[in-house]
């Protein structure tokens, strides 16, 4: 029976519920969202220490080379369905084909305007062999009163094929260069942890923890994601812990050119020349403060690297291929600086280490790929 | 930027008052001839005749050109009758927040192309126990000249039901206005008002990609009104959407301030009078 206090009851929860923030902002530490396939394939072997495949991959909200206006020369925002469909199928099955076991993405959406409203963590959980996904958001928000983004919520991913339990968004600090207002809509960046306990060794917990720092802050908002980055990493190992992590940090590895502008620049933009405002483009420069280019020198210095020192510059391994990659009409394709890394405080195998640079229609970011291993035998 | 976004919601939200919800336009009544009522973000009504009613509103009629007739019918199973036309062409506005930067709503790669808005309705009016009550039925039909491009939509309450007669290119709408005089001098008014657009889902849609998921809207509007004379009134409330949109089911308070987290109350002035012979 319906009681006579049903409707008011039911008007309250409405305009207390219409009232929530447009916005969605993040504690310190919160809880990500917890994803499963929808066809779960558990795995019954105990884990006896072989080693795991590790994949990091900036996937650009599955739109591949779209001109999209917030990170490349384009001027559009809201893709195309046949243009996101045909690159989260081919994002999936490039997942599938590298294997890893556990898989770092960045820049994943998840019911926003500009992708269709596409969920497409769980798209890759039930395109692909993975059987358990998190998702941290880095930018939630009703509506965006810009450009007309619209909707937005895009973030940070771990999928494995393990389950993942303890897992945590760690808030990283905002952009301090902005003002209230653009801060207010803008991205709340965050490192995403988790602990898989199917890898779990001689009673140490294993982590994955997946990071998006800073691309075009030209303060010194990277210096505190990277150093919040290493703080964290170095707690676990601290403990006695493992982990392993990965992401696209926009930074480059020490000895690396620190001026990309000039590559860069689009149509009408000017950089370099007396007078020009900003003189270097956001998000092409790498030498914003002091001790920027050496700024990941410390996490090569305590963890191991995916990509060790004697190669992290080699066009090989270079991961980032901006819009202007494209160097003629005859689709000549170039990439031309590292900026996705894998780091554990254990071992790679060496020498299995890869770039797949030939992801280049799928992202602006490449695929970084290695095998973990707890020993060094 | 702020002011800009809070106004559009706004003055959509009010908009649709032009329909007649706000002061005694809801209802089946037309206004006396040659009176005149207006609000500062209410349409602009005149009693052309004792059977005919126009309407348009002033804040928006250059950049949505509008116009509403309201004609006066007989009595049905005791309500007083009437029906009203509508027609709009919201090209100009649209085009306008489709644009780079801070107010662009829509992407401004896109251009909108002619569209004609089209709405009829009937209106049954009655006062029973001291309530007045009004139910009103309509159907909607967006007229598109050239390609609509479905990635133009506005994700919005209050806007995207609206617009997505345009993609759908019908739609049907229900209402009930409910008010009732607590003194001398105040009224309250109690709205609610149905919006379907039936098969918008399976336009331009896949399995993940879908840009119109949500077919259905229900909006709720509480006011409090002050007649100070017969001639202007002061009107507070709230206005509550709630619907199925293409991320799911969303409710929210309106005008709202992003920055502030806060709903704030509409409020509106009302003016009438006479106009000359």
């Amino acid at each position: 029976m319906v009681s006579i206090k049903t409707p008011k009851v039911i008007i309250i929860f409405l305009l207390l519920k219409g009232c929530e923030p447009f916005v969605t902002e993040f504690d310190e530490s919160s809880e990500p969202v917890l994803y499963t396939s929808s066809n779960v394939n558990k795995v019954n072997e105990p884990y006896v220490g072989g080693n795991v495949k590790v994949l990091t991959w900036n996937i650009r909200f599955g739109v591949g080379r779209f001109p999209f206006f917030g990170d490349s020369c384009g001027d559009e925002v809201i893709t195309r369905s046949d243009n996101v469909a045909l690159t989260m199928e081919a994002i999936a099955d490039t997942i599938n084909q590298i294997g890893a076991d556990i898989v770092l993405l960045q820049e994943v959406d998840v019911g926003s305007k500009r992708t269709g409203y596409w969920n497409q963590v769980q798209y890759l959980l039930d395109n692909t062999y993975l059987n358990y996904g998190l998702y941290a958001s880095m930018w939630k928000a009703d509506f965006i009163p810009t450009d007309g983004i619209g909707r937005i919520n895009t973030g940070n991913a771990i999928l494995s094929k393990h389950e993942l339990t303890d897992a945590e968004r760690i808030q990283l600090r905002l952009r301090a260069d902005q003002s209230d207002l653009v801060q207010y809509f803008y991205l709340r960046r965050n490192i995403l942890k988790a602990k898989i306990p199917y890898f779990s060794l001689g009673g140490a917990d294993f982590y994955a923890l997946n990071i998006h720092a800073t691309a075009f802050a030209t303060d010194d908002t990277k210096e505190q994601h990277i150093g919040k980055y290493i703080d964290v990493l170095s707690s676990i190992d601290d403990q006695g812990d493992i982990f392993i992590t990965g992401g696209d940090l926009n930074a480059v590895p020490p000895g690396a050119l620190t001026d990309y502008c000039l590559s860069d620049f689009c149509d009408g933009e000017d950089y370099h020349a007396d007078g020009a405002d900003p003189y270097h483009k956001e998000g092409s420069y790498f030498d914003n403060f002091p001790g920027e280019p050496n700024i990941l020198l410390p996490l090569y210095n305590q963890f191991s690297p995916a990509i060790d020192t004697t190669e992290y510059n080699k066009d090989i391994h270079f991961t980032h291929a901006p819009s202007t990659s494209t160097s003629d009409d005859a689709g000549i394709t170039k990439h031309d600086r590292k900026l996705d890394y894998l780091f554990t405080n254990r071992y790679w195998e060496k020498n299995l280490s890869q770039t797949h640079q030939g992801a280049w229609k799928l992202s602006d970011h490449m695929p970084v790929s290695s095998l973990y291993k707890p020993l060094d035998n | 930027m702020k002011f800009f976004f809070i106004t559009f919601l706004f003055l959509c939200a009010l908009l649709k008052s032009q329909e007649g919800r706000i002061w005694d336009a809801h209802s089946a009544y037309v206004i006396p001839e040659k009176r005149w009522e207006v609000g500062l973000f209410q349409a602009f009504r005149y009693g052309y005749s004792e059977g005919y009613e126009y309407s348009t509103h002033p804040i928006w009629f250059f950049i949505v050109p509008n116009l509403s007739i309201k004609k006066s019918s007989g009595e049905v199973f005791g309500h007083k009758t009437a029906r009203r036309f509508k027609g709009y062409y919201p090209t100009p506005l649209l085009n306008m927040v489709s644009k780079a930067g801070i107010g662009g709503l829509i992407d401004p790669g896109l251009t909108i192309p002619p569209l004609v808005g089209l709405s009829g309705s009937v209106i049954g009016s009655r006062s029973i126990y001291g309530f007045d009550y009004s139910i009103s039925a309509g159907a909607d039909i967006g007229i598109t000249s050239g390609e609509l491009d479905y990635r133009s939509n506005i994700d919005l309450p209050m806007i995207y039901h609206r617009m997505g007669v345009f993609f759908n290119g019908w739609g049907l709408s229900w209402g009930l206005d409910i008010q009732k005089k607590v003194k001398e001098n105040i009224r309250l008014h109690v709205d609610f008002d149905i919006r379907l657009l039936p098969g918008l889902s399976s336009k331009n849609s896949n399995y993940f990609y879908n840009m119109f998921n949500g077919e259905s809207s229900l909006e709720h509007k509480f006011l409090i009104i002050w007649s100070r004379s017969n001639n202007f009134r002061i009107i507070t409330g709230y206005k509550l959407v709630t619907g199925q949109f293409p991320y799911g089911v969303d409710t929210r308070v309106l005008p709202y301030i992003p920055m502030l987290e806060q709903w704030v109350p509409i409020l509106e002035l009302q003016w009438a009078g006479k106009a000359f012979n």
